[in-house]
């Protein structure tokens, strides 16, 4: 008899924005204000980027400000480039914003300002989680799961666990490792980007490395 | 009730909104807002109300009555709030002040949730007995006339919280302030499919032919909405396609201006035949959803704009939209993606210009705005906001709830 496998639940969250009261038209005051604001609002601003429906020219809401409303396009990859799964905690993804801009206005003039309207806006979120109603007990019963299941429920489990488990680590992958004992493909989910594709992007990737897996053990191929 | 939304909301909204509804169940939730037609939140509670009930919240929708004077005052203040310089004197003031008194006398405030909405029935809250209560702006009064903002404010920070429709717009406030977008239902008269035949009942109705593209804007007659503006822009793309343009509002009780604005508007347009000033009563929702199905392009021109819902309307039938770069429209075209943002009038027409002779790139454009408008601003979305908010309320201090 083999042993009972924990199934995964799929849950989501929605969120409500709400204001963090401050708000900055220029690089000196946005770097002032990133010092002083909630961990939340930097969570926000950085983890958060990916469920706003925009290009992905960026990859969080500091580098689209400064390329988009300040158009300091320099600025704006090199923060871009600021990986907040990387860090252990929030203070570190804030001292890195921190370093990177005060790097930037010691290398360059001061950029214009924002123009009236165009300020940047700090925010938080009230987030509300609650079960889909979905259990899957197995990788196939999870591969059809993925195909139906919302996007906002891959984010909270691809992007907001690595922060809430304060590991890095999504909840897809130590599900495949922990439950499924599927290594590989739990490493192979570990490899996607996540700041290079959308939600429905994310999706697909996940669900190619599942055929993949799976076609491998059909064909006695799998270690 | 809700359950007609399956299949057309997002499946997580319903999903949320039925939880809510659980641990909210029986709770009662009241509306107050000062106008029963016309306008946007007189639209929305129509079908939000019914629909909370249909959910199990006892939920309420009361008016403010007023006289002419105090529409003209609260007319001015809104106003002035969205920057038009105006004078509220000390006694404008507390004659508003004074109409609410009145109606505090006659409305039962007996509620779990209150939301009051925009800054007509703001005063209400000196009255407040029970339960949890919150402004809801629905206008934009991020550059407001000075003065003007510190006669609401003084009302507003006795709320529990403060509601606007986007961050941009709201002001430092000593309550919590949240975001919630204004919606479109997708099964109301305005929003439903219509038959082609239906469509083209109407057009003939108002006897516009369907001969060639038509340009149309749909909006009160007020300056904000810069009708004359739109004129001046289908002028421009005269000279190089030959198209139609439709000027279509419904009054509003509480905006004693709109009469004076209609008439600036039919002096611009003179005596061309192809331009169509239509003044529709309330409730020409179905007219109102067959222009919009009939349109080659759908424009939404604000100077000022709370939110511009009609920009949402045209999306969800996948019309491409141009919209001034104002309050809310920017929230809803994401420029370039799902319709073109402008600045100027030479941009609205330069960018319909670019829709008339792309018709692939518009029908692009209007499937990706259904999609957008979907995810993010359906009437389901809306609801499931307001009973967020209303809950973490009652759990205050978590920023993350489980349920």
């Amino acid at each position: 008899m083999g042993r009972k496998v924990e199934p995964f639940e799929f849950k989501q969250a929605v969120n409500i924005l709400k204001s963090s009261r401050e708000k900055a038209n220029c690089l000196g005051t946005l770097r002032h204000m990133i010092s002083r604001v909630s961990d939340e609002s930097i969570f926000h601003h950085t983890c958060q980027y990916f469920l706003k429906e925009h290009s992905l020219g960026y990859t969080n809401d500091f580098a689209q400000w400064a390329g988009e409303s300040l158009e300091e396009r320099a600025l704006a990859e090199r923060l871009s480039n600021i990986d907040p799964y990387s860090f252990k905690s929030i203070s570190g993804t804030r001292k890195e914003l921190l370093r990177v801009i005060g790097e930037y206005t010691r290398d360059f003039p001061a950029p214009r300002c924002a123009l009236s309207g165009d300020e940047f806006y700090f925010n938080e979120t009230i987030t509300l989680v609650f079960p889909v109603g979905v259990k899957v007990k197995n990788l196939v019963e999870f591969f059809i799961a993925l195909q139906h299941i919302d996007a906002g429920s891959i984010h909270f489990h691809f992007y907001e666990a690595r922060v809430r488990l304060g590991k890095g680590v999504d909840d897809f992958s130590r599900w495949f490792r922990e439950a499924l004992n599927r290594k590989a493909l739990a490493k192979n989910i570990g490899t996607i980007d996540p700041f290079m594709h959308n939600i429905d992007g994310i999706r697909e990737h996940i669900k190619e490395m599942i055929e993949d897996d799976l076609k491998a053990e059909m064909e006695g191929l799998r270690q | 009730m809700i359950n007609l939304y399956t299949g057309i909301a997002p499946a997580r909204d319903l999903l949320l909104t039925h939880r809510l509804c659980e641990k909210l169940n029986g709770k009662s939730f009241l509306h107050i807002n000062s106008t029963r037609e016309g306008g946007g939140v007189s639209e929305i509670l129509q079908r939000m109300i019914p629909l909370l009930k249909g959910l199990g919240i006892d939920a309420r929708w009361e008016v403010i009555t007023g006289d002419r004077k105090f529409f003209d005052i609260t007319k001015k203040i809104h106003n002035g709030l969205q920057g038009n310089p105006e004078d509220i004197t000390e006694d404008m003031w507390k004659y508003h002040y004074e109409i609410n008194v009145a109606n505090a006398k006659r409305l039962d405030f007996n509620a779990d949730a209150v939301l009051i909405h925009d800054p007509q029935p703001a005063p209400l809250v000196e009255f407040r007995k029970n339960g949890i209560w919150m402004w809801r702006c629905h206008i934009d009064v991020s550059n407001p006339t000075p003065g003007i903002w510190d006669g609401i404010k003084k009302y507003v920070k006795n709320y529990d919280n403060s509601v606007f429709s986007v961050a941009k717009f709201s002001r430092t406030l000593p309550i919590d302030e949240v975001f919630i977008p204004p919606s479109i239902d997708p099964l109301s008269e305005k929003n439903r499919e219509l038959t082609e035949h239906e469509i083209q009942d109407v057009m003939n109705g108002f006897s516009i032919p369907v001969d060639k593209p038509i340009i149309l804007q749909v909006s009160r007659f007020d300056r904000f909405k810069d009708p004359v503006g739109v004129i001046t822009a289908y002028r421009m793309v005269k000279k190089y396609s030959d198209c139609r343009l439709i000027l279509a509002g419904s009054p509003a009780t509480d905006d004693p201006e709109g009469e004076l604005v209609l008439n600036e508007v039919k002096e611009a347009a003179g005596n061309d035949p192809d331009i169509h000033i239509l003044l529709l009563p309330v409730f020409s929702d179905k007219k109102i959803n067959a222009l919009q199905r009939a349109a080659t392009v759908v424009l939404q021109k604000s100077l000022k704009e709370g939110f511009g819902l009609t920009v949402s309307e045209a999306m969800w039938k996948e019309k491409p939209v141009i919209g001034g770069a104002v309050g809310g429209i920017p929230l809803q075209i994401v420029n370039g993606v799902t319709g073109f943002l402008v600045y100027s009038i030479d941009g609205a027409a330069f960018r319909i210009r670019q829709f008339l002779n792309n018709p692939d790139m518009a029908v692009r454009m209007g499937q990706k705005a259904k999609e957008y408008v979907k995810n993010n601003f359906l009437i389901t979305r809306q609801i499931r906001d307001y009973l967020a908010v209303w809950y973490a309320m009652e759990n205050r201090g978590k920023g993350v709830i489980e349920l």
